[in-house]
């Protein structure tokens, strides 16, 4: 059935169809949409699910870790200061290995005050352990919701599912929405490795001593090791079933390219428009979404800029003292590669300001036009 | 052996760090600074009841369909709910807690529930069995002297009431009218109280018929001969034909004795007398225009009977003062003077001055004086003082003279018919005491509810049950989070067309349904009532619960003394106390 929908609703859609047991969250805009959604459903009896409400962000992730500790499907959804608010709970959920469901609506960070969308909310978690995954459009966020279930209960490692502010949140497009027994023979219900059985108690997330203590680390960086093939394995099966599919990364554009444009979120459906008409003006040019952040996919990444000169990059979020974070990482990451492409950080729309056609021209214009950029930082519509 | 916690390395470990062994070998509870536990408080109700009723045990028991069990515990301090539950002024009501949140349980109504709804199914009053000890006299068989039997019966004495009346139950029967308190109703409590084993001997006037010599076989007496007279006015003409006192007036309508009165009738006074002379003479098809000196805020009346007359079409005069009284062809004229508040007099209430120069006139048929009552002092043994209207007694009821107690109306100015039971019930416990050489002042102290002055029997009785901490419970000691605003659940009434048409009773007993909706509104404050706040927050599952239900203990092993238990405790039934180092 397709329904004209909020990425909000999409996400409320997408909890509904996981037959998620626990929700717990704090409201914080432009997140409140989707928990007041999932809440009314679950006050008027149609959604089988316990609300807890709680008084902060940190209790609602507390909230679920005992929650999905005690073997249940978990759900959260925040924004901004919200998330910040977590961040402590976010390294418990990853370190204590429980598959719970974020989702994160992009929201700049203040001051100042600002409640538009910028990435710096959820990229200033990348260190938290989490699973990352970006989308550009309501058919996504919906479809990344089911898939994110498996892949969290599957690696054992939370998952935070990300769309824009407004451009996604509260702006409605048509969206395919699966049946129950559809999902239900997408999502097996989920079983946990040590669910809590007050007959048997035990003690969990105890501490390790420095005997043990680097090699749970090790572990989760073996699990992240899994999910580029294991998300991949979950796609194609949700491809086959839904005939949908995204990938950690997509290319479009032109099939050999000097010239790679790499985006994340919806800056990417804006590009789609002006890559095809640059390409038409004889550019050699492609672009390369990118839709997984944690684990960085530097593999799928590196299998579609072979032959690239130069890579642009545009970073609607920002880390201060070293630019992008999506071109930090990726410079980090083609350090060790043999076929290094000169990388062209741009930084734009952070606190919700439009990346226009015309803005992500003239990142591409001044890439073809520089052998080298001129500085590491390059502010796409900077007002000096 | 080897260690099971050496690993070789990550491939052999688990993907957390998990103790497949429990933690009770660490004793948290060594941190903590301070000790919640569990103990029950006064209510705010309970502490007001002058009869000592525990109200919120059994409301809990309402609540729970129990209604058996509530009447049970209503009459371990009461033998007369039905009574109570409908003539009481429930000055419980007024100190429920839960007044200041939205209104007010409707104890009283919830009191009369139980006892019209138990008394229907359960006819379970037993004559106690056993031998009995002394012989004890009561002289009077009003709400003091039949409490007094009750309690006296209960602890096994042999109780004869001596009544002058052809039947028993003093003001209850005489001075209250039944479409307030129907007399099937006082029947069955008296009978009640008579399955114990208490004769009542009716007929017999004290100072007349029965003298304090023929009373020697007796070992302890109690007088609760009430307050029946009417106080005058002091005016002229009061004592001329077509003028009554209220108090006879209700005798004669209430023992069913034919009465001439005209048409228009003028009843003077503010209190609950003028009020009942005023409905009662409504329903015998006459006009009522009560005159009353002060304002409406002084009138001593309960607001509600106020509220029901006006509606039944009583007139109500303020500030208007009959000065004399004249007779004039077949009618009485009354002189009056118009009156205004002056200064606070030493009641509290705005003294009434007259208006000079106000003289006016009204005219009725009947004029019935209610202006309060006083007690009947020549049938009073030598011995016995009394100051301004009383006879004066001991705080536990005796009087100078050794074995003969007093209680009721006689013997104080609080005169209301719980604090004639509550007087009944301290009385017994004295005598009790008495005649098992104890002192009974101390006795009192051990069984005082909150502060005093009321007592509780069961206490009394059955020493460290049901232990119950003195402090009352302020409203702020309660958690309103756990509380949603509701409405209270009121008692049915009659249409005023159809009830000015007769003495039948006005209001209804509530339904099953909604005494247990009334029940739930209940705070139940000091008292647990088994919500499981405590054992739900409880963050080291230390408060324990035992085959489903609370066992009101804490594992000090591991109880860290948080106090959530104490702060969500919604009624205040949890203590908090700091460690001793």
């Amino acid at each position: 059935m397709k329904k004209v929908i909020t990425g909000n609703q999409a996400v409320a859609y997408g909890v509904i169809l996981s037959r998620v047991d626990v929700i717990s969250a704090y409201p914080i805009t432009p997140q409140t949409t989707i928990v007041e959604e999932l809440s009314e459903l679950i006050a008027s009896g149609r959604l089988n699910t316990r609300f807890l409400k709680v008084e902060s962000e940190h209790s609602a992730m507390a909230a679920l870790i005992g929650a999905s500790t005690g073997g249940v499907r978990c759900f959260t959804a925040t924004s901004s200061h919200g998330l910040a608010y977590m961040h402590e709970m976010l390294h418990w959920a990853s370190g204590a290995r429980l598959p719970i469901v974020l989702v994160n609506v992009n929201r700049a960070i203040g001051p100042p005050w600002n409640i538009w969308s910028d990435q710096s909310d959820s990229l200033s978690q990348r260190d938290t352990g989490w699973i990352q995954l970006y989308c550009e459009n309501n058919q996504e966020v919906l479809d990344t919701i089911l898939q994110a279930y498996r892949i969290a209960e599957s690696v054992k490692l939370p998952v935070m599912v990300v769309l824009d502010a407004y451009v996604l949140s509260h702006t409605s497009e048509a969206v395919e929405i699966p049946t129950m027994e559809e999902v239900d023979q997408f999502i097996p219900p989920y079983l946990p490795e040590y669910p809590i059985d007050t007959q048997e108690p035990m003690s969990y997330s105890m501490i390790a001593t420095p005997d043990h203590f680097l090699e749970f680390r090790y572990k989760i960086q073996k699990a992240m090791e899994e999910v580029p093939e294991i998300a991949k394995k979950v796609e194609d099966e949700f491809r086959t079933r839904f005939g949908r599919g995204y990938g950690a990364v997509e290319r479009y554009g032109k099939e050999e390219a000097e010239i790679l444009l790499m985006t994340s979120g919806t800056v990417t459906s804006t590009s789609r428009v002006v890559i095809q008409k640059l390409i038409q003006k004889g550019i050699s040019l492609a672009g390369l979404k990118i839709k997984r952040f944690r684990p960085f996919p530097i593999g799928e990444i590196c299998n579609e800029i072979k032959g690239a000169k130069k890579l642009a990059i545009i970073d609607r979020n920002f880390s201060a003292g070293v630019g992008g974070i999506f071109a930090q990482e990726l410079k980090a990451s083609l350090y060790s590669r043999e076929e290094k492409p000169r990388v062209f950080g741009f930084i734009s729309g952070l606190g919700g300001r439009d990346i226009t056609p015309e803005l992500i021209e003239e990142a591409i214009q001044y890439t073809v036009e520089h052998p080298r950029p001129e500085e590491e930082i390059l502010w796409l519509g900077l007002k000096k | 052996m080897t260690n099971p916690f050496v690993f070789k390395g990550a491939s052999d470990m688990p993907i957390i760090s998990i103790s497949f062994g429990d933690m009770d070998w660490n004793k948290t509870g060594a941190w903590r600074a301070q000790r919640p536990f569990y103990e029950d408080k006064t209510s705010p109700c309970r502490a007001a009841c002058p009869v000592g009723n525990d109200i919120v045990a059994f409301i809990q028991k309402i609540t729970q369909g129990d209604f058996e069990r509530a009447w049970d515990l209503i009459k371990e301090e009461n033998p007369f709910p039905g009574i109570c539950g409908r003539v009481c002024f429930h000055p419980c009501e007024s100190k429920c807690n839960r007044g200041h949140f939205d209104e007010p349980i409707a104890i009283h109504a919830l009191e009369r529930f139980v006892s019209d709804f138990a008394s229907n199914l359960y006819k379970k009053v037993e004559k106690i069995s056993g031998a009995k000890k002394e012989k004890i006299a009561i002289i009077g068989s009003g709400p003091a002297g039949m409490s007094c039997a009750y309690h006296l019966a209960k602890l096994r004495y042999e109780v004869t009431v001596f009544e002058s009346s052809s039947s028993a139950g003093g003001m209850l029967r005489t001075g209250i009218p039944s479409y307030r308190l129907p007399k099937d109703v006082l029947d069955r409590e008296i009978s009640n109280i008579e399955a114990l084993g208490v004769e009542i001997r009716t007929g017999i006037p004290f100072g007349e018929d029965l003298e304090l010599d023929d009373l020697k076989d007796y070992q302890a007496i109690f007088i609760a001969t009430g307050a029946h007279r009417s106080k005058g006015l002091h005016i002229p003409g009061e004592k001329e034909k077509g003028v009554l006192s209220g108090l006879d007036l209700l005798r004669k309508i209430n023992l069913g004795r034919k009465i001439k009165l005209g048409d228009k009738m003028v009843i003077i006074g503010g209190g609950n007398t003028a009020i009942d002379v005023a409905r009662s003479v409504i329903r015998m098809g006459k006009k009522a225009t009560i005159l009353y000196r002060r304002s409406k805020e002084e009138m001593p009346a309960f607001e509600d009977e106020m509220r029901e007359a006006i509606e039944e079409g009583v007139k109500i005069r303020y500030l208007v003062n009959p000065i004399r009284i004249q007779q004039k062809d077949d009618m009485r004229r009354l002189e009056c003077l118009r009156m205004e508040l002056g200064e606070k007099d030493e009641s509290g209430r705005r003294r009434p001055v007259p208006i000079p120069s106000s003289n006016f006139f009204i005219e009725a048929d009947s004029v019935i004086i209610a202006a309060g009552e006083e007690i009947e002092v020549t049938f009073l043994p030598k011995g016995m003082e009394k100051r301004e209207g009383i006879l004066l007694t001991q705080k536990d009821g005796s009087t100078g003279i050794k074995g003969i107690f007093a209680g009721g109306d006689l013997t104080s100015t609080q005169r209301t018919v719980a604090h004639a039971i509550g007087s009944g019930k301290k009385a017994a416990l004295a005598m009790d005491c008495y005649l098992k050489g104890k002192d009974s002042e101390e006795a009192i102290r051990q069984i005082l509810i909150g502060e005093g002055p009321s007592i509780s029997i069961f206490k009394y009785l059955h020493p460290g049950e049901r232990l119950m901490n003195p402090h009352v419970v302020t409203f702020e000691e309660l958690n309103m989070d756990y509380f949603e605003p509701s409405t209270r659940r009121r008692e049915s009434k009659g249409l005023v067309k159809k009830r000015i048409k007769g003495f039948g009773e006005v209001t209804s007993s509530l339904t099953e349904n909604t005494a247990l909706e009334e029940a739930e509104r209940c705070f139940s404050c000091g008292t647990c009532n088994e919500c499981e706040n405590c054992y739900v927050f409880c963050p080291d599952a230390s408060v324990i619960k035992t085959e489903k239900i609370l066992s009101h203990q804490v594992d000090y092993d591991f109880c860290k003394g948080c106090g959530i238990c104490f702060s969500e405790c919604p009624r205040g039934a949890i203590s908090l106390k700091e460690e001793e180092r």
